[in-house]
């Protein structure tokens, strides 16, 4: 057994909020646990200091990242939902009794580096809520006839997707900007893929024996709780599980030699949606790349932007723009997005983004700006942090990275250190023609 | 998690006042909810969406101090925004702060609330977002929701709860700005007004929120209730025909079950029996999903609850003195679309004649006890389940649910589902591409056979026997077809 005490002292928050915001301190406010079972689990612990109400989110470290087999993506989505089809003990009806009885709230996600399964209830359920996870993640078992009814409602699933003209622009923008490396596909899959999965029940069994196995998992435990223990019932419920050997050959994305462009065409009746990405590199604490792209996002792209200001309050050319920097394992794509209110000014919306570009590449951002921006970073964290289920859920998206909880304040450490030319730098680094992927998603001509 | 009913401080000196849920605490954020019931019900009948744009211009525009940029700009360091949300009876304004910013957020809030700048660029923006909303999110990129709002105007039809809170474009593009501020003159008063705050705020802090509140006119009391619709005669089905892949399909009729009544959370138990919302415990999702694989879930609801798709929890501050029973059959394939429908009243026709069982009835029960505290979970959810409550006239609504479950009994919710549910004079509403075609399946009679990609179970094959033949009581004059770009325009 390892233990590592990575322990730290809650701090004040509106101390540390009301100092200046240059200096670094510590944003992730609860005492956490960490420790490494002997199979390689991971367990997080944190008791907050809200009253009665215990969430336990577990995460696989597989997302559709891992989804290297050709004409089998959209897996690992697909174990999020068959996760739910029980195991000899705890049948699905079972287990849905089980966690109805107890007034559970349960639910998973998927995203490109993992799956997360998520449970919200009252502090003395945690013993049944950790016996029955620790059983559907050793001993899930369900029938071909079963997998092939899940996987309709996983189509199901896209056809219900497939309504918002997103979906489709986020397919053609992947699928264009990468060519090896897994973010090719969607977290959903190719449709094509979806399609097959009913033919697909072997896969899916050695799917599930390769990844969901203790080294890719981290159970966090976050509300009212004590980590002793918690420490106790995982070892009860969850210490005979069996590491795995399987490990993923995740194809590396070349070099982009230029710029890319195409049109996505919509059937019906929409309004323009201009993409333009670039590739930035993985998720980083240690270097100022992340924190600058972060910090870039909203300086340039946010409701506070000079950008946001000209094409969405005074000329009313759009009326949505934003940009989403990307936390992930794996380079991955810096996206700025805007909804253009008349196909006439698609045109114009584009160069403005672009010129924006140029400009931050080409001279340093405004440091009272600057300044703001590191601000509403803190803020926004802090903000969140108003339930057990919010800090589970944020550890969760770290962990998903293969961070640990400490991650959080180093990541805010740089944040908090940024200058204006550490943007302009990041800019000129990533922000490139070179880089570039250009998507234009357009209604039919004539439509209003 | 839950405060203490007697922390929370409900205070209404007068009637002619405004009402305050405080609930102070440690938190280092100050979460306020501000109500006011000037809702879409209020709206002049020949602008529909006046209550909305109203609402969404205080929330989203400059005061008079202050441009929208230089507010946006104002906010921005602090991370925190105002949130609005407008429906029949209530517009609900919503944010929070750190303590720290306490001060400034709340001058900025203030002001947008009462010293709006009614600038007319702004009203152009906020007005043309309201259109882009009706044409683009919803009619163009989201056809559940379409799905909902179509049935809401069809069930209500001919009240003043039938047209859509937003309007329609073309009334949107007849309201001006004046019609907002006669609006806002006339139904942003203290009457209307129910002020909810949470966390760490001081005493005078609140005191002086009071203060500045009581600038509103005093308004002139609650509207008169109308009565409710009856306007259903039989079985209606809306088909709005688009280009999609899929069918999405919703089903209801209006229903007097509010949380007014004591009916109430029996009516709850039954309809998260039925299809407790995002959950894989109802017999809907169980039926229709997990065992035949029709689609991503079922549902059913017995009260409005829009937005399904974005959240797990419902939205407080939907009160309405009539509220919305409804099924919601996420998008099927278009080949299955006639039998999940006959499958869905099939399970309602079912649960209405045979009543609920025992161990459902025992086992939502006990879901229920506890899942109500996962409802208030967050400070803001808590400050809204509270003004609701003052609406309904009921207690804290958690011990509300929880007394009455204590003691209901199983024939007591059979007879609440005679007494509130029905399985006829029902309004269908389906978004899909062959809108023809599947008039023709609902009106034809004739069965809607289904097959699978796996073996099922002889009791599933034989009570499909009996779904597909499921007898939908629509003529061909009872469904319309409904081309898209029409739905909301006028």
């Amino acid at each position: 057994m390892k233990f590592l005490p990575a322990v730290c002292a809650a701090l004040i928050l509106t101390a540390q909020l009301s100092s200046a915001p240059e200096r670094p301190a510590r944003v992730f406010p609860y005492s956490y646990h960490l420790e490494e079972l002997p199979d390689g689990l991971h367990l997080v612990t944190v008791p907050t200091d809200f009253p009665h109400v215990v969430a336990v989110y577990i995460v696989v470290r597989t997302g559709s990242r891992n989804e290297v087999a050709p004409g089998h993506t959209g897996f690992a989505h697909l174990f999020e939902h068959l996760m739910f089809r029980g195991t000899e003990q705890y049948p699905a009806d079972r287990y849905n009794s089980a966690l109805a009885r107890i007034g559970a709230y349960s639910n998973a996600f998927t995203t490109n580096d993992y799956t997360c399964f998520h449970t919200t209830f009252s502090k003395e359920d945690l013993e049944t809520v950790l016996t029955m996870e620790a059983d559907r993640f050793q001993n899930l078992k369900y029938s071909e006839a079963d997998f092939r009814t899940e996987t309709l409602a996983v189509l199901g699933e896209y056809n219900k997707n497939s309504a918002n003209p997103s979906q489709k622009l986020r397919e053609v923008t992947a699928n264009l900007a990468f060519e090896k490396h897994t973010y090719k596909h969607t977290v959903m899959g190719f449709l094509k893929d979806i399609q097959d999965m009913p033919n697909q029940y072997e896969y899916s069994l050695r799917f599930f024996q390769r990844y969901y196995r203790p080294e890719y998992t981290t159970i966090i435990v976050a509300g009212d709780v004590r980590p002793k223990a918690v420490r106790d019932l995982v070892d009860k419920h969850w210490g005979s599980w069996k590491r795995g050997d399987f490990r993923p050959e995740i194809p590396a994305e070349p070099a982009q030699d230029g710029p890319r462009a195409t049109q996505a065409d919509w059937p019906d009746r929409t309004l323009p949606l201009v993409s333009i990405s670039y590739k930035v590199p993985g998720y980083s604490d240690t270097g100022k790349d992340t924190a600058a792209l972060e910090a870039l996002a909203l300086l340039a792209f946010s409701p506070a932007s000079d950008l946001y200001q000209k094409l969405v309050v005074r000329e009313r050319k759009a009326d949505e723009l934003s940009a989403d920097n990307p936390l992930r394992v794996d380079p991955a794509l810096f996206e700025i997005r805007a909804r253009v209110k008349s196909p006439a000014d698609v045109d114009a919306v584009r160069e403005s983004i672009l010129e924006t570009v140029a400009s931050l590449r080409e001279r340093p951002v405004d440091a009272a700006h600057l300044t703001a921006v590191k601000k509403h970073l803190r803020y926004a964290f802090a903000g969140r942090l108003d339930n057990s289920e919010t800090v589970a859920d944020i550890l969760a998206s770290y962990v998903g990275l293969g961070r640990t909880p400490d991650t959080i304040d180093k990541f805010y450490t740089q944040l908090a250190q940024l200058t204006p030319e550490d943007i302009q730098q990041a800019a000129a680094k990533y922000l490139t023609a070179n880089g570039r992927t250009l998507v234009t998603l357009m209604p039919p001509e004539g439509s209003k | 998690m839950k405060l203490l009913w007697a922390w929370l401080l409900v205070s209404s000196v007068a009637a002619a006042q405004m009402r305050v849920v405080a609930m102070p605490g440690k938190s280092p954020l100050v979460t306020f909810r501000i109500m006011f019931t000037a809702g879409s019900a209020t709206d002049p009948p020949d602008k529909p969406g006046t209550a909305y744009l109203t609402a969404r211009m205080l929330a989203h525009s400059g005061t008079k101090q202050l441009t929208y940029q230089q507010l946006l700009d104002a906010l921005f360091p602090m991370a925190a925004g105002v949130d609005v949300q407008a429906d029949k009876e209530m517009v609900t304004f919503s944010g929070s702060t750190h303590v720290d910013n306490l001060e400034q957020y709340y001058q900025l809030l203030r002001a947008m609330l009462l010293d709006p700048g009614w600038r007319e660029e702004d009203f152009e923006r906020v007005k043309q977002d309201a259109i882009n909303f009706l044409r683009v999110n919803l009619r163009s990129n989201n056809d559940e929701e379409l799905a909902k709002e179509v049935l809401e105007e069809n069930i209500y039809k001919g009240t003043s709860y039938g047209p859509y809170s937003v309007g329609t474009v073309s009334s949107l593009e007849s309201i001006t700005l004046d019609d907002l501020k006669q609006f806002y003159k006339a139904q942003y008063s203290q009457t209307n007004l129910t002020l909810g705050i949470a966390g760490g705020y001081t005493p005078s802090f609140l005191e002086r929120v009071k203060h500045d509140f009581r600038s509103l006119p005093e308004g002139s009391g609650f509207r008169p209730r109308e009565k409710p619709p009856a306007l259903i005669q039989h079985n209606r089905a809306i088909i709005v025909q688009k280009d999609t892949r899929s069918v999405a399909i919703s089903i209801g009729f209006p229903t007097l079950g509010t949380r007014m009544t004591r009916d109430y959370p029996a009516l709850l138990l039954v309809s998260s029996y039925l299809g407790q919302h995002r959950s894989s415990n109802g017999v809907l999702y169980k039926r229709m999903r997990e065992i035949r694989g029709l689609n991503y879930g079922d549902y059913a609801y017995i009260e409005y609850f829009p937005r399904g798709m974005f959240q797990f929890e419902p939205s407080p501050n939907l009160a309405r003195h009539i509220q919305t029973f409804q099924i919601w059959i996420r998008p099927v394939e278009p080949p299955t679309a006639t039998f999940a429908l006959r499958l869905a009243l099939y399970e309602l026709d079912k649960l209405y004649n045979e009543g609920i069982p025992e161990e459902g009835f025992e086992q939502t029960r006990d879901f229920l006890n506890k899942y109500v505290n996962l409802l208030t979970r967050t400070r803001s959810a808590e400050l809204g389940y509270a003004i609701d409550s003052i609406y309904y006239g009921i207690p804290d609504y958690n011990d509300f649910v929880k007394t009455r479950l204590a003691t209901l009994t199983r024939e007591e919710v059979n007879r609440v589902i005679h007494r509130y549910l029905r399985t006829d004079k029902l309004v269908i509403v389906a978004v899909a591409k062959q809108a023809d075609e599947l008039k023709r399946q609902l009106t034809s009679g004739e069965p809607s056979p289904i097959t699978y990609n796996s073996p099922k179970p002889p009791e599933i094959l034989a009570e499909d026997k009996i779904v597909e033949k499921f007898p939908l009581h629509l003529r061909p004059e009872d469904v319309t077809v409904a081309p898209v770009d029409q739905v909301f325009e006028k």
